[in-house]
């Protein structure tokens, strides 16, 4: 039994009073040895072709400069791939992107490094480009084989509809923009060993990929990581590659190195979003209900397969988003573009797949000419019929009708709904829109062996704890949500628990902080690594004071029968009888499995699922827009630390809004990125947020699964309410061709058409 | 007497420096010489406000606070000023700013966030109300990529609960006094061959420049430090006229405004808030508060860039520009852009003041269209000056920025309209004559179809906001 005490609470996160005084540390702020070279990166200025004669010998004699290197200087594997090959630190010969890596250099200082680079003379051979993804798939330029998945006979069923329709959609690529942009610091060790800091998702396989293009034992490389300035997928495995240069530049200086790369080059060398192509036929009937879908799903992959498999997977599970499809006809396509290699980005996939079916169910409420709620409602999932997925799951944790209902009376969008169509009637040039969307997002690793994870707990003599575990602090409160379940765990103060970086040494083996699982998978080992401590005491209790039963720690103190005795008194005493006060935990993801040939099984351990009520007004003269009301109902199970779940949620939304709206990427016909800069790629700011921003937790959210405190995961879900917008965008439209993201011009074409 | 160092308070000490480089930024001194790395990077190009910190100036004995960005501002020129970083906002106790930011959970991975408490700090000490607005104005230059800024802004409304008075306001004389302390004279920095020239007044300058070449001129840097930030340029000769008290002025004369060149936006807003509303409500969406705090209507001139925001509402009220070498010259600012950046400055010679005539007779309607309403270049602008007599148009200036490879007139729909009565038949017509006027390019911000399309349309806009109807969002 445990007191719960600490639970459900707002407390702060565990850095901000750091972060308000500028006192929190980032790699870019470690106190530099006094030795330290800095790196700068050369790379390619053609998106495909080949390098016919690269003379570095003023990038070699530039001031400063100490160490060029080049794919020769790579002792071990020159790729950064993840799962798959095909992602070179430098290229050898062929060039597959604008802003492919070619060289570094380590030089005195910053800006001496990146003086020295630009002084590169390159021959090319250019090569013409594919750059978009309908030319991928004209000519079978795939990382990946395409994925088709059937569930009955879907075409049979559209053809029997009394309903068809059909169409293309598109959804837009998306920057990280984490404001720490990417760095690596590497400092030499004893026996060649490194020391790497990193601002990266993924410290396990940083050091695998280190070690092994610098042909070394894993055992030789160390990551560590306190925090990073956000990462939202973009410190996956982006950030590898920084890694590996900083460690190689390192190693053949034998000095440390910072590799800090510039903003631009950030965005010119690092894969974002996938951006997809959809094209689509559905059944339904009078009622909006579906019958059947059949759909082609498309994305730009980049040059590389990187984590493209599981995304385009993802986007595949979350076609279905929350409504039942009896039967679909499906085929993913991963399309090999000459564009950077694209990858995680919060949603991981699934963000794209949801755009799709939620534009297909406008698209039918508009050809019905039914609000497109109740076409929502009619299709939604079920409780006990109507609850097997597309991709062979049950769900048994629906609750997405009760949070639509909810959510629908609470934000009066009924009537909200009526007062817009008069407006709209009354006034020519503004028109406003509404909509309202669901999220249903699967939580767990689809590749079933990264749900796992390792924490290692430590109680000093003076009842002080110290852990570690294999999740990194990006700003999700990660390490406050660890602390509270550990102080809950002991029946302690937060005060009393410490957790210091993530690294390497301390845990081994672990996943990347990712599909918004860490407090659940960490959290669970934390609670393994307290038990067998709690076991150790339980045996000593029972030797030195004969007792045997239910233990509890609460209020700094340890209850058991009648007696109780001060933690800190308990841990000293513990300690002269020789009892350890260290372990290790081990957590995995229990249910889960998935026979990828088929593409059935059980990839989820839960699902979090959520509404929002997005309104809009635009003016049909410029397609300038403004976001007036949002409402949000988020289930985030039973909450460990509200004020983060709730900073998530409007987090999360905020950046699906960007998604949605004003970013937008863009290449010339070469292949040159163009949007490389916050002054030409525009996230949202203060201004883009309505001031009637009402974000609310589901209250009777728990989860069913047996995961900490019943909470669910919350990372990631969110983002996708933000569809809600671009519906109430479309709706303002009274078009169904508004093209994501919708940024005035597109409104105004979508208007215009 | 010529000195060779510059003075400036660093927080609460007195600094005086001229070894290091003089493309350095304050950022870059801050982070690397003086290692206060509280001050975050996030761009180096003045677009996310991670870098953001106070300058406090002695305006008619009193300081005057304003958020800027350091990432592109040359550390010389904060000479005679204090500048203030997030290190120094709390001692034992967190700064009013700071405490609302933690209590209401402003903060999730922190990169964004000492940007923000300094540009929050900045409000604080303008004392200005906490309303959704004025939040958005001085916020509107951070980027935060974790929190969707709801949090954020909830803690920029409650800072002022945590008390009014900081130890700012306790120290205020003690900085008066240091500021009083610094000598102003001629100061010119030379290091490892490069120039830092500060003149003290304007005969300083002028003669300066007709001994010099080769030199590169620098108001508030928002355009030029840019070079050496992201392109990794160095400037080897800077003159800079940020601090020159002879080019900052507003004077209202013979129905002139007349401005000093190196005047920043923001302080031009209140005079035009009186004059030409529409040409100050279209300055508050000019870059951000930290860039507005800085950028000078001369150095947006002096840039000549056709998507200069105040270039077409100059254009279109036929403002004058005086231009300076040894002598002066009076030009009117339709013969000031020549080609792509390109103006009719001559060597030696520099924008000292622009005249913008107070036409009290006049309509005057500006609109800028960006793709991100605030802090954004703009896609296209278009400023409109019209003279009614019986809805008789018998004066009218069309000038359009984003059409061109330099901002300018729409000539044809201007000879069109002249003498035209202003009705919705005529407005229609002089919509298909704007396509005549301008075949604008296709870039990042936007199509040349959606270019022409809206050009179009705000004369749309125009003639129902003369006819007092509200059509905007
Ligand atoms: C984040 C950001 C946002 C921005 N947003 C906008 C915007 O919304 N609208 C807009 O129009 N611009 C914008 N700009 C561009 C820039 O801020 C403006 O052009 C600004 O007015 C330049 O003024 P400055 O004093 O900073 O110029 P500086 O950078 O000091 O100088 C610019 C150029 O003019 C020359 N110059 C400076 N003063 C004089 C003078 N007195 N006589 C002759 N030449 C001179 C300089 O040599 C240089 O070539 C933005 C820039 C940034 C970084
Ligand atoms: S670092 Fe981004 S504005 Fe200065
Ligand atoms: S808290 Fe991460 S960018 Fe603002």
């Amino acid at each position: 039994m445990q007191s719960n005490n600490l639970f459900s609470i707002k407390k702060e996160h565990e850095s901000s009073k750091k972060h308000v005084s500028g006192k929190a540390k980032y790699i870019d702020d470690i106190l530099e040895p006094k030795n330290l070279l800095h790196g700068a990166i050369g790379y390619s200025t053609i998106a495909k072709g080949k390098i016919k004669k690269i003379d570095l010998s003023e990038v070699i004699n530039s001031k400063g400069v100490e160490k060029v290197i080049t794919y020769r200087d790579i002792p071990g594997v020159n790729d950064v791939g993840p799962v798959f090959k095909g992602d070179p630190i430098f290229i050898e010969n062929n060039i597959e992107y604008y802003g492919q890596p070619i060289f570094a250099v380590a030089a005195k200082t910053n800006e001496l490094a990146r003086k020295a680079v630009k002084k590169v003379k390159i021959q090319y051979l250019e090569k013409k480009p594919i750059l978009d993804i309908k030319q991928a798939i004209k000519k079978k330029s795939f990382v990946l084989k395409p994925v088709k998945i059937c569930k009955g006979n879907a075409i049979n069923e559209i053809k029997k509809s009394k309903h068809t329709l059909e169409g293309e959609l598109y959804s837009g690529g998306q920057d990280h923009f984490y404001l720490e942009g990417q760095i690596s610091m590497t400092i030499p060790q004893e026996d060649n060993n490194f020391l790497i800091y990193a601002s990266t998702q993924h410290p396990s396989e940083t050091q695998q990929i280190v070690a092994k293009s610098i042909n070394q034992k894993f055992n030789s490389i160390k990551v560590k990581v306190r925090r990073i300035g956000g990462g939202f997928g973009g410190k996956e495995t982006q950030s590898f590659i920084f890694s590996v240069i900083s460690t190689l530049l390192s190693k053949h200086t034998n000095k440390p190195v910072k590799l800090k790369i510039d903003r631009d080059d950030d965005m010119i060398i690092t894969g974002k979003r996938h951006d997809f192509y959809y094209k689509y036929k559905v059944g339904f009937r009078e009622d909006g209900c579906i019958n059947g879908l059949k759909i082609t799903l498309a994305s730009r992959c980049g040059f590389s397969p990187d984590l493209s498999g599981a995304i385009n997977d993802r986007a595949i599970f979350h076609i279905d988003n929350a409504y039942y499809i009896p039967t679909i006809d499906l085929i993913s396509y991963r399309c090999k573009t000459n564009t950077v290699s694209n990858t995680a980005f919060r949603g991981f996939g699934g963000p794209q797949g949801m755009y799709c079916i939620e534009n297909i169910v406008e698209n039918i409420s508009e050809f019905l000419k039914i609000d497109s709620s109740i076409v929502r409602k009619n299709n939604f999932y079920q409780k006990n019929t109507k609850n097997i997925t597309h991709y062979g799951m049950k769900i048994e944790d629906n609750i997405i009708n009760d949070i639509f209902d909810h959510l629908i009376k609470q934000s009066n969008y009924k009537k909200r709904r009526k007062d817009i169509i008069n407006f709209n009637n009354k006034n020519r040039i503004l028109k406003k829109g509404i909509s309202i969307t669901p999220v249903k997002f699967g939580i767990s690793f689809t590749t079933t062996h990264l749900n796992q994870g390792g924490a290692l707990v430590h109680i000093y003599t003076d009842g002080s704890i110290h852990l570690n575990h294999g999740g990194i602090e990006m700003g999700q409160g990660l390490m406050t949500k660890i602390s509270q379940i550990a102080a809950n765990e002991f029946g302690v103060s937060l005060k009393d628990i410490k957790i210091s970086s993530t690294h390497t040494e301390k845990v081994p083996n672990t996943s990347a902080s990712a599909a918004s699982a860490s407090t659940d998978i960490n959290g669970g080992a934390v609670i393994d690594a307290i038990n067998k401590i709690k076991k150790n005491i339980e045996i000593y209790i029972s030797k030195k004071f004969k007792y045997k039963g239910k233990i509890i720690y609460k209020n700094n103190k340890v209850y058991f029968g009648k007696q109780k005795i001060d933690f800190k008194k308990l841990i000293s005493n513990a300690y002269f009888e020789r009892i350890s006060l260290s372990a290790s935990g081990f957590y995995k993801t229990p249910k889960i499995f998935f026979d990828n040939k088929n593409f059935k099984g059980r990839p989820f351990l839960y699902f979090a699922y959520g509404a929002a009520v997005s309104e809009v007004i635009i003016d049909t003269l410029t397609g300038e827009n403004k976001l007036i009301r949002v409402d949000i109902l988020h289930d985030v199970g039973n909450s460990i630390n509200s004020s983060i779940d709730i900073g998530q949620i409007e987090g999360g939304y905020v950046q699906g809004l960007g998604w949605l709206t004003n970013e937008e990427i863009s290449w010339n016909s070469k292949g040159q990125i163009l949007t490389h800069s916050p002054s030409t790629y525009k996230i949202p700011v203060s201004n883009d947020i309505p001031e009637k921003f009402y974000v609310k937790i589901y209250k009777k959210g728990k989860n069913k699964e047996n995961v900490v405190n019943r909470s669910k995961a919350v990372g990631e879900p969110p983002l996708m309410l933000a569809i809600s917008a671009f519906m109430a965008l479309k709706n303002a439209t009274s078009n169904k061709q508004l093209k994501a993201p919708a940024n005035p011009e597109n409104i105004l074409m979508a208007i215009n058409r | 007497m010529i000195k060779n160092e510059i003075e400036f308070i660093l927080n609460d000490e007195l600094i005086n420096i001229n070894n290091v480089d003089t493309n350095v930024s304050v950022l870059n001194y801050l982070r690397i010489n003086k290692r206060l790395t509280g001050t975050k990077e996030g761009c180096a190009s003045g677009d996310c406000g991670a870098c953001t910190a106070i300058i406090a100036e002695l305006k008619n004995n009193k300081l005057e606070y304003k958020a800027v960005n350091t990432c592109i501002m040359f550390l010389y020129s904060l000479h005679g000023k204090q500048l203030i970083t997030v290190e120094h906002l709390s001692n034992t106790k967190l700064h009013p700013v700071q405490q609302s930011m933690v209590d209401n959970h402003g903060s999730q991975c922190g990169f964004c966030t000492p940007g923000f408490v300094m540009s929050m700090f900045g409000m604080y000490k303008d004392k200005v109300k906490p309303s959704n607005q004025n939040i958005d104005e001085y916020l509107a230059g951070n980027l935060c990529r974790c929190t969707g800024y709801n949090s954020i802004k909830k803690a920029a409304k409650k800072m002022y609960s945590y008390g009014r008075k900081d130890k700012f306001s306790k120290n205020e004389n003690k900085i008066i006094k240091l500021l009083k302390k610094i000598k102003h004279n001629d100061i010119l920095i030379s290091k490892n061959n490069n120039k830092f020239y500060i003149p003290l007044n304007l005969k300083n300058l002028i003669k300066y420049i007709q001994n010099n070449k080769h030199y590169k001129f620098v108001t508030g840097g928002t355009d030029i430090a840019l070079e050496v930030t992201k392109k990794n340029n160095t400037i080897n000769s800077l003159i800079y006229l940020g601090n020159n008290k002879d080019l900052n002025y507003i004077k209202i004369k013979r129905n002139y405004i007349n401005i000093g060149s190196a005047t920043p936006i923001n302080k031009i807003i209140p005079i035009l808030k009186k004059y030409y509303p529409s040409f100050a409500e279209m300055f508050y969406r000019y870059g951000s508060t930290q860039i507005r705090n800085v950028a000078s209507i001369g150095g947006n001139l002096g840039s000549a860039s056709p998507i200069g925001d105040s270039l077409p509402a100059l254009l279109a009220l036929n403002a004058k520009l005086i231009l300076q070498s040894k002598n002066q010259r009076l030009l009117g600012i339709k013969y000031f852009f020549k080609a792509y950046r390109k103006t009719a400055l001559k060597n030696n010679e520099f924008i000292k003041e622009i005249r913008i005539p107070i036409l009290k007779n006049h309509i005057f309607k500006c609109y800028k269209i960006s793709k991100r309403i605030d802090d954004d270049i703009s896609s296209l602008f278009v400023a409109y000056l019209i003279k009614l007599r019986n809805n008789i148009i018998i004066d009218v200036n069309i000038a359009y920025g984003g059409m061109d490879s330099i901002p300018n007139f729409a000539f044809k729909t201007q000879k069109y309209l002249i003498g035209k009565e202003l009705n919705l038949k005529n407005i229609e017509k002089s919509k298909q004559i704007i396509e005549k006027d301008f075949n604008p390019l296709t870039d990042v911000r936007a199509s040349s179809y959606y270019r022409k399309l809206v050009s179009k349309n705000l004369m749309d806009r125009l003639f129902l906001e003369i006819n007092n109807n509200k059509v905007r969002i």
